[in-house]
């Protein structure tokens, strides 16, 4: 999808132009920066923020942003998220103008590490002074990197999902889990930052393309900013001669969808349909009526078309949601399960009578974290150790001394982890092989084979795909 | 011989067409005079999906069909499956007039429409509206009411819907050959007629119909429908997986499937191989026995596992003293009633149509099962016909659909 021609088939109506910057932080933000720039995005300020100064010269965004140049001198953190943080604060007179005049910033990172699980918190707090709508991707790291990394990104996922309007958020396991075994370590890297580029560009695409329906900002808003951050993301596009139902599939391939089953527990469900000029309504209405296989009833769907006359013949379908309250008790449990290093950090286990006020806690937190900021400015030139207490959010928690430690786990259902395993080790199989070829174009998710099914109606019960040989998606091997 | 006598059925399959020519004998049993069929093309899980294609393989099932029982044939029942084909129970009821207690046929047919007063979805068209029992004055039981005394007449249908268009596609398709089309009947109630006798119907069974392209299922209790369905799961899919799998042509796959396949595990030699000929344009290849049956079980144990969850969403499943009864093409793999047997904790049949005379070798393949139980149907809905007013037709014929 890298458009170059803008020569827009519709100029009778102009695209809405909504300042974006993105933003990636630590390596890996960057890793998933340089995607985003070698997949084309020209709509958007690329600003790339680091304690490193190899690794951010090695960056091709336009603007850099060193961190920490007294603490750290240019190095990186060594992996210490509190160096990363004090880095972040020591820095923040610089990341404040980078961060200006947008209305939407995307942060990329990975936790984990220093930087990213210190310094991602600061910047999208940052953001969100700034005023803008702060959407992060976040990546988590191998489990293999082990336990200490995976409660360094737990902890920091859980504060920026307290600060940001969105997270969405990827596991580096489950990416892993998308590449063929015998593929190279570089190409598991790369599925991640695949996915993060993808993720930016078609949110970028769905607000700023000009539609028939048309989602806006307002619609992107409603669609994330339920009370709720745990976000669900698909996206799928094809131009075969079955695109509407082959796009649909695609997007609820994505791994944060867990085959469209996650769908039935959201509450709004944005959806956009794109094409270009040949895109029928037929088309568009098989498409969203499967997809209300996928919704309850009662689920509001936000729907948005737009006719783009460079997507030539190819249609794209974008989901996005968020999920109910409710049920992120019980998606909790999974996404404890790939990241058991969660249990520590709550030793105190919280008993269920607090469980209520916390949550009002949280709004609360996140309200005075948004309103301290002010102070802060004068502060910034103060001992770093000062500001801590006064700054993070989470920091700011810990007098309060048992709620937070439970806070911490609450925030984590936003992981969205996969809730079953069978698709976990069912889809790599196939992607995975194609990974590579997909890095020249838009990485999709390649469907499951389905042999001769292949253009047929797909055969969907009880959320399998049963033209998908049984023996795949039990993941039986049978060689 | 009158035409009135002559029955045929037609059932477009996923993997072929077959044509049935019956005749109806004076003492009410069927004599198949013939059978012709052609490999189909362009169906896909039960469904027409290149109209052009399906038409010219089904003229070729007819004309093979008059071959082979030497007569003409102008109209044929047609069988239909598909995903698109759904069912519900549902009551209707019906008030009596106050100066009026005895139960007519207009009161039946009454009825009838009041439990059709359902929502089904837009673009869907009733297929059956089968009658299980009538309730008089809250008396339970009721087989025909017809003359009894009461106010209150409810009946309780099985009601099988599908979508519209599809179902009219079939249809189309068979007009434009030119042959009139007498009805369209649910492929596994077909079947059913063959497959199960009244007894068995009383007693409770289940027919299974695993044909090429899907799954069809009819549950009876008590002599009465009680659920049905169809799952878009067939021999194509084992065909298909078997392809993917052991990286065949689908055309050796389906061969293996037939020649090799089981559905039974651990039966075999710890590396025991099957070797495929090579043959122009597919180097011979040598594959191991076990993972050509793993294949097949974990889909069908798939297949079976699903369909079990399906009639457990209501209660009727628990009630079949017959048992399960498996028909259609893939019933022949060997092994699939230890499975079925083993899913649905009943005792399994490897069913094919009975009450039969003629072709014999006709009647005991379980392919054909959807075939004659056309005729079968047909023969009740014709039996019925001269009697008269249009409400005994319906009564009359729902009473012999049990």
């Amino acid at each position: 999808m890298i458009q170059l021609s803008h020569n827009y088939s519709l100029p009778q109506r102009e695209e809405e132009n909504i300042p974006i910057k993105i933003v990636g932080v630590g390596g890996a933000g960057s890793n998933a920066l340089d995607r985003i720039v070698l997949d084309g995005m020209e709509k958007a300020d690329l600003i790339a923020i680091n304690t490193d100064v190899q690794s951010l010269a090695g960056s091709v965004a336009a603007h850099k942003v060193q961190l920490g140049r007294t603490i750290t001198r240019g190095l990186g953190t060594g992996g210490d998220p509190d160096l990363g943080y004090q880095a972040a604060l020591e820095s923040a007179d610089e990341i404040r103008p980078a961060l200006a005049d947008a209305r939407m910033i995307f942060i990329c990172t990975g936790l984990g590490g220093g930087t990213g699980s210190g310094a991602a918190p600061v910047v999208a707090q940052l953001a969100r002074e700034a005023g803008a709508l702060v959407i992060v991707f976040a990546t988590l790291p191998f489990s293999f990197e082990g336990k200490r990394r995976a409660v360094q990104a737990q902890e920091a996922l859980g504060r920026l999902s307290e600060i940001a309007n969105a997270v969405i958020c990827f596991d580096n396991d489950r990416m892993g889990d998308m590449v063929a075994p015998k593929a190279g370590i570089h190409q598991a890297f790369a599925v991640a930052d695949v996915m993060i580029s993808q993720s930016v560009r078609s949110i970028v695409n769905l607000i700023q393309r000009p539609g028939l329906i048309r989602i806006g900002f307002d619609d992107l808003l409603s669609a994330l900013r339920s009370q709720n951050g745990r976000c669900l993301f698909g996206f799928g596009e094809s131009d075969s001669d079955n695109r509407a139902h082959d796009a649909l599939s695609q997007a609820l391939k994505s791994p944060l969808m867990d085959k469209g089953r996650i769908l039935a527990e959201a509450a709004n469900v944005l959806v956009q349909v794109a094409g270009g000029p040949g895109m029928t309504l037929s088309e568009v209405e098989i498409l969203m009526q499967e997809l209300g296989r996928h919704v309850r009833d009662n689920t509001q769907i936000l729907f948005g078309t737009a006719v783009d006359g460079r997507m030539g013949n190819r249609l794209s379908v974008t989901i996005l949601s968020s999920i109910a309250m409710e049920d992120e008790g019980a998606t909790g449990l999974t996404s404890a399960v790939p990241l058991p290093e969660t249990a520590p950090a709550s030793l105190a286990s919280p008993p269920p009578a607090i469980a209520a006020p916390i949550w009002e806690q949280q709004e609360v937190s996140a309200e005075v974290a948004v309103e301290i900021p002010p102070a802060e400015d004068e502060e910034v030139e103060a001992p770093a150790e000062d500001l801590i207490p006064s700054q993070d959010p989470v920091p700011l928690e810990a007098p309060i001394e048992a709620p937070p430690e439970i806070a911490k786990p609450l925030p984590s259902p936003r992981l969205i982890v996969p809730k079953k395993k069978p698709p976990v080790v069912k889809e790599p199989l196939l992607p995975g092989d194609k990974v590579v070829q997909a890095k020249q174009e838009v990485m999709q998710f390649e469907p499951i084979t389905r042999g001769r099914f292949e253009k047929s109606e797909p055969t969907i019960v009880e959320g399998q795909d049963l033209d998908v040989p049984t023996y795949l998606r039990k993941n039986v091997r049978v060689k | 011989m009158a035409s009135n006598d002559l029955m045929v059925g037609l059932e477009i399959g996923t993997s072929k067409i077959c044509v049935v020519v019956g005749e109806s004998r004076p003492d009410g049993t069927i004599k198949v005079l013939g059978v012709g069929q052609a490999p189909s093309r362009g169906v896909r899980k039960g469904e027409i999906v290149d109209f052009e294609t399906a038409m010219k393989c089904v003229h070729e099932a007819i004309v093979d069909a008059e071959q082979k029982s030497d007569v003409m044939i102008r109209s044929v029942y047609v069988a239909v499956a598909g995903s698109h084909i759904q069912s519900f129970n549902n009551r209707g009821c019906v008030m009596l007039p106050e100066d009026r207690d005895e139960i007519d046929e207009q009161d039946i047919e009454d009825v009838k429409i009041n439990a059709r007063e359902v929502s089904i979805p837009a673009q869907n068209a009733f297929l059956h509206s089968i009658i299980q029992h009538y309730h008089v004055d809250g008396q339970d039981g009721v087989l025909n009411p017809i003359g009894m005394l009461g106010q209150k007449l409810e009946a309780d249908f099985h009601i099988i819907h599908g979508v519209r268009t599809r179902i009219q596609n079939t249809i189309r398709c068979v007009k434009e050959l030119p042959l009139e089309v007498e009805d369209v009947v649910f492929s596994a109630l077909a079947s059913a007629q063959v497959v199960l006798t009244q007894h068995q119907k009383s007693l409770g069974a289940l027919v299974v119909d695993i044909g090429g392209g899907t799954t069809d299922y009819i549950l009876y209790v008590d002599g009465a429908v009680k659920q049905s369905g169809v799952l878009a799961v067939g021999g194509d899919h084992i065909t298909n997986d078997i392809s993917m799998g052991l990286r065949i042509p689908m055309t050796r796959a389906e061969k293996l499937k037939i020649e090799e396949g089981s559905v039974t595990l651990g039966n075999c030699l710890p590396g025991e191989t099957i070797l495929l000929k090579d043959d122009s344009g597919f180097a011979g290849k040598e594959i191991e026995r076990e993972t050509l049956n793993t294949i097949i079980h974990l889909r069908l144990r798939e297949s079976f596992e699903l369909l079990k969850r399906q009639l457990q969403e209501e209660s009727f499943i628990d009630y079949t003293g017959a048992g399960m009864f498996i028909t259609g093409g893939c019933s022949q793999l060997s092994g699939i009633d230890h499975l079925a047997e083993e899913i649905f904790e009943m005792p399994v049949h490897i069913a094919h149509a009975q009450t039969m005379s003629g072709l014999t070798s006709a009647f005991e393949n379980p392919q054909f099962s959807t075939a004659i139980g056309l005729i079968k149907y047909a023969q009740a809905v014709q039996s019925d016909r001269p009697r008269g007013r249009l409400g005994q037709i319906f009564s009359k014929f729902f009473s012999g659909m049990r």
